[in-house]
């Protein structure tokens, strides 16, 4: 899951940051509006934390213009002022959420979660397909009842692919999502984190979780719970 | 400086429609005073004129009266009046059979004369023609003293008016401009700080202006008052979690219990904050803010709320009068809504109710949610706990603490009841004039 987090105080920034990447989630994090909406509109994100006062160009006007320019993923708005008639403007604007500063960042890591997952169409925390189980907030993932142990880049894979569970995902998109703007990427790798990722999750190859689509992508065919 | 003006230019102009109606006057007596001598003059068969020894204007018979007359006939005088005697009036011409002809002459001894020269053309018996021409003149200096005369009326009168007015202007100005006098005294007494507000008696016009301004006073007035209460509550309130930290901080042993500790007073120190900066906003009651409509605000904090608890699906019901509009600061009323609103969607399970009426200069607002309520027994207690907030009041705290002093910052009132729907039931009623 890739996040874009646009927070102009420097050490809160890091220390979001920072957090979110513990997370096993995908940061990209800008400074002022401008770089924000241009991130915002450049790379694909699963859901973005904006500031409200940000120099060069405020939140409200980020949010404004992401969302005329057709962006749908999830926005979490974060303001210093608690006043109702900021928030309201905010969620006018087109936000999902807001958070007053300052929070405890297990209250920003559950909203995040809860925004991904509903806009991806899930309900519960805990995300389930068949006798896999991914809890986002502690990053485990289980397969019947017992852990399974992966590596932060698995992890990230698995989580993006159950969000989508049921839908196709292409190579690029997978890359585009797990790794952050200025990493080294190959494509080629998604291949072997995917071939893992069966073996883990399907020892004895009788589920088979994730199907390759020649020439399109992946999909992970296991029903939602 | 207009009546200044107008004063005289009327003078001006009164003064030209005197002269020159002085001077037509002047012109019909002389023409008058023609008629009388060709009434009086006769002519003998030989054409030699006649005229009787006194004419009936006796002005004409005494010497520089100022008033004579003249007949001459071709280029010699026939008969001149004795008032005349002496002065030569006019070069004899002859302007025509019954014509008049207007003219000053100057004299050579320096009198100025109007003179009206009439041709006269008499035939006797035989049919045989002769040319006279009648002078008569009049001393310009009557006409002038006649003007002037009339000139010196004149400014007497319009000056003396002129001054009366402007007295009475400057009169009814001083009284009418009194109040306003005395309100920038009052004013600046409050300036210096020996009133609080305007005290004076103010007529009926002003009132309205003088009530604005103690009621602009008064707000501004509350508004320090709260000021200056949050502060200092604000420092108050923050020793308790400081002193709590420091005795943690001399004496604790166990980091862990430590970490609590801190979190816990960290948490109570950033509730005070935003409590207190929250007070210090508030704008409140004053007349002299913009009408802001309810049901706008409620529909828009609903969307919001709706937004942020889309999980819940809650089902809101709204029954909100159209003219519902409060003279009230928008901030503050975000606040008060939002605050209450969000507890209904936090607490409630599905339903959400609202009612806004507006009656009798009054508007009332219920707010129901179908949550487990809250304890009536506890209700007093959360809402009065709101005024003093002190210590953390599980779930309903902030935020109720909130709202409870917007509600006295607008002189209203706030009931807790039970919800027929199950949950709570909060009902605000809020003056507005």
């Amino acid at each position: 899951m890739r996040i874009l987090l646009i927070e102009d105080e420097i050490a809160l920034r890091e220390q979001i940051a920072q957090q979110l990447r513990a997370q096993n989630l995908t940061v990209d994090a800008v400074a002022d509006g401008e770089e924000g909406l241009f991130m915002g509109s450049e790379y694909p994100y699963d859901v973005a934390i904006i500031d409200l006062g940000l120099p060069r160009l405020s939140g409200i006007e980020v949010i404004q213009q992401l969302r005329e320019q057709g962006f749908k993923y999830p926005i979490l708005i974060l303001t210093a002022r608690g006043r109702w008639q900021d928030k309201v403007e905010g969620l006018e604007a087109g936000a999902d959420d807001y958070l007053v500063k300052p929070f405890h960042f297990e209250e920003l890591s559950a909203r995040l979660n809860a925004l991904a997952r509903r806009a991806s169409g899930w309900a519960n925390a805990t995300l389930r397909c068949g006798p896999i189980e991914l809890n986002p907030s502690s990053q485990q993932v289980f397969l019947q009842q017992s852990i399974v142990e992966l590596t932060a880049y698995e992890y990230r894979l698995l989580h993006f692919l159950m969000l989508h569970a049921g839908e196709v995902i292409s190579k690029t998109e997978l890359t585009d999502h797990i790794y952050e703007m200025d990493q080294d990427r190959d494509s080629n790798v998604i291949e072997v984190f995917v071939k893992r990722l069966r073996g883990k999750l399907d020892p004895d190859k009788s589920l088979n979780p994730i199907e390759t689509l020649r020439g399109r992508g992946y999909r992970l065919t296991l029903p939602r719970d | 400086m207009v009546l200044v003006a107008f004063l005289g230019l009327s003078a001006i102009s009164l003064n030209n429609a005197f002269k020159s109606s002085a001077e037509t006057a002047q012109q019909q007596r002389l023409h008058n005073y023609v008629m009388t001598i060709l009434t009086a003059a006769e002519l003998t068969d030989t054409g030699d004129l006649l005229m009787p020894e006194k004419l009936l204007e006796q002005k004409f018979s005494i010497p520089n009266s100022g008033l004579y007359a003249q007949i001459t006939s071709g280029d010699r005088i026939v008969w001149q009046s004795p008032s005349s005697i002496g002065l030569f009036l006019a070069l004899p011409f002859h302007p025509g059979p019954s014509v008049e002809q207007y003219s000053i002459i100057d004299l050579h001894n320096g009198m100025k004369l109007s003179n009206l020269a009439f041709g006269v053309v008499w035939e006797n018996d035989k049919g045989e023609q002769f040319d006279y021409t009648i002078n008569v003149a009049e001393d310009q200096l009557m006409l002038e003293a006649q003007t002037a005369n009339f000139q010196r009326n004149l400014w007497y009168w319009l000056g003396g008016t002129g001054i009366m007015l402007l007295i009475a202007q400057w009169l009814i100005l001083r009284w009418s401009l009194r109040p306003l006098t005395g309100a920038a005294k009052d004013l600046h007494a409050i300036e210096t700080g020996k009133h609080a507000r305007l005290t004076g008696e103010y007529p009926m016009e002003l009132q309205q202006l003088t009530q604005n301004i103690n009621n602009l006073l008064d707000h501004e007035q509350n508004r320090r008052v709260r000021y200056k209460n949050s502060l200092a509550d604000l420092a108050h309130s923050l020793k308790t979690p400081l002193a709590v930290l420091r005795s943690e901080l001399e004496n604790s042993q166990d980091f862990q219990h430590f970490k609590t500790i801190g979190q816990e007073q960290l948490q109570r120190i950033n509730q005070l904050v935003d409590y207190q900066l929250q007070r210090a906003a508030t704008e409140g009651k004053s007349n002299l803010l913009a009408p802001v409509s309810l049901g706008e605000i409620i529909h828009k904090i609903i969307s919001s709320l709706n937004k942020v608890y889309q999980a819940k699906k809650i089902h809101c019901q709204f029954e909100i009068e159209r003219d519902a509009y409060m003279h009230a600061d928008e901030g503050d009323m975000y606040e008060l809504l939002g605050n209450l609103l969000e507890n209904a969607y936090k607490y409630g399970r599905q339903r959400v109710n609202i009612v806004v009426l507006s009656q009798y200069q009054q508007i009332t607002i219920r707010i129901e949610d179908d949550g487990n309520g809250i304890p009536l027994l506890a209700s007093e207690d959360i809402i009065k706990r709101g005024r003093r907030f002190d210590s953390q009041v599980e779930g309903h705290g902030l935020g109720l603490a909130i709202v409870s002093d917007i509600i006295d910052a607008y002189e209203g009132s706030i009931k807790l009841e039970k919800s027929y729907l199950g949950g709570a039931c909060f009902i605000i009623c809020l003056p507005d004039q």
